[in-house]
């Protein structure tokens, strides 16, 4: 009962933060599709993306494609 | 863009100083455009949003996050008192200056060794461009990204500790910002020097956020002796941004100092690539 009210609480204030993190993770989805190539199998960046928080798809824009730019 | 190039060069033969800074200048748009098209433009900011917004959220939450962690035992009580909106601001710069200078230094620790290794500044340095004229444009937008995302996670971290802790005046915020920018400038203009001294990418990153802790680590050791340094730019933001007044003669002169420091880091960064050109 405490709880339900914490989270709709935390809701507004937590909605920008999820929402960043989801545009963060489908550039990085949309990158890792597209590229031609990556380095180490792609299911596994998709992986990495997905279920890393932030850090996964910041590894993947500084270390995933072969060729930047 | 190549072609605009030439032809300003073509039309304009005799005024060497307009046709060099032209260059320049579609040097600048060139590497803003490559940070465009590799999303840098885009992601880098967007971490700095998060980071800014999460140090309010969570210290605003920590007596929750703590309650409900459950490894408390039953009846404890709690009493963290609510920073100052200015406390949080500064911690808010101290995430800036791990997480972020992490962010920023790889993000553009290829910019110079990348584009060797690749070959594309053999093609690009074949034409009338200068070495320093291709440094400083590197330079430029590695600034302009930097800077940028310094001002929206900064941006975003005043709104939401205005929001949930409390306001603070936005001068104070601004203030904080120039100073700690600078320092950013100064890391990423050393991060670029090693990337073109270094030809692995990754070695430049280590040796640029190395760097940029040994300075921190003395200035902040020997705050009386190495007040003017560099590396105390970030201890001077924080004060900055907590309400606290700096000693303003060692922060100008401190100021002074990196400035002094990055022009002749990008000087010697150009030296070091036409020299390493003509060695080739």
């Amino acid at each position: 009962m405490n709880e339900s009210i914490v989270i709709a609480d935390l809701l507004p204030i937590l909605a920008p933060i999820i929402v960043i993190q989801l545009i963060i993770m489908t550039i990085a989805l949309v990158l890792c599709a597209k590229a031609e190539s990556t380095r180490g199998p792609k299911w596994v960046w998709v992986l990495i993306i997905i279920f890393i928080n932030i850090f996964g798809p910041i590894a993947f824009f500084i270390a995933g494609r072969r060729n930047e730019g | 863009m190549k072609g605009a190039a030439n032809t300003s060069n073509k039309l304009d033969p005799t005024s060497f100083m307009t046709s060099s800074f032209i260059r320049y200048l579609v040097m600048v748009q060139k590497e803003l455009l490559e940070q465009a098209r590799s999303y840098k433009l885009l992601w880098v900011p967007l971490v700095f949003v998060l980071l800014g917004i999460m140090q309010p959220v969570s210290t605003y939450y920590m007596p929750v996050i703590l309650e409900h962690a459950g490894s408390l035992p039953e009846g404890t009580v709690i009493d963290i008192p609510m920073p100052l909106g200015a406390e949080v601001l500064a911690q808010t710069l101290q995430q800036f200056g791990t997480l972020g200078m992490l962010v920023l230094v790889l993000a553009c620790m290829g910019t110079v060794s990348g584009e060797r290794l690749s070959g594309v500044s053999a093609i690009i340095l074949v034409k009338p461009i200068s070495a320093s004229a291709y440094i400083s444009s590197k330079w430029t937008s590695m600034l302009l990204l930097a800077w940028g995302s310094l001002a929206a996670g900064y941006l975003a971290s005043w709104y939401y500790t205005g929001l949930l802790i409390g306001e603070t005046p936005i001068v104070q915020a601004y203030e904080s910002m120039l100073v700690y920018g600078l320092w950013l400038s100064a890391v990423m203009t050393i991060t670029l020097l090693f990337s073109t001294w270094l030809r692995s990418s990754a070695a430049a990153a280590f040796a640029a956020l190395g760097g940029a802790l040994m300075l921190t680590l003395l200035a902040s050791l020997f705050p009386k002796q190495l007040g003017w340094t560099p590396g105390a730019l970030s201890g001077f933001a924080y004060q900055l941004a907590a309400a606290g007044t700096p000693d303003s003669s060692t922060l100008s002169a401190a100021v002074v100092v990196t400035i002094v420091c990055m022009l002749g880091s990008i000087s010697l960064a150009a030296l070091q690539l036409r020299k390493s050109l003509a060695a080739e």
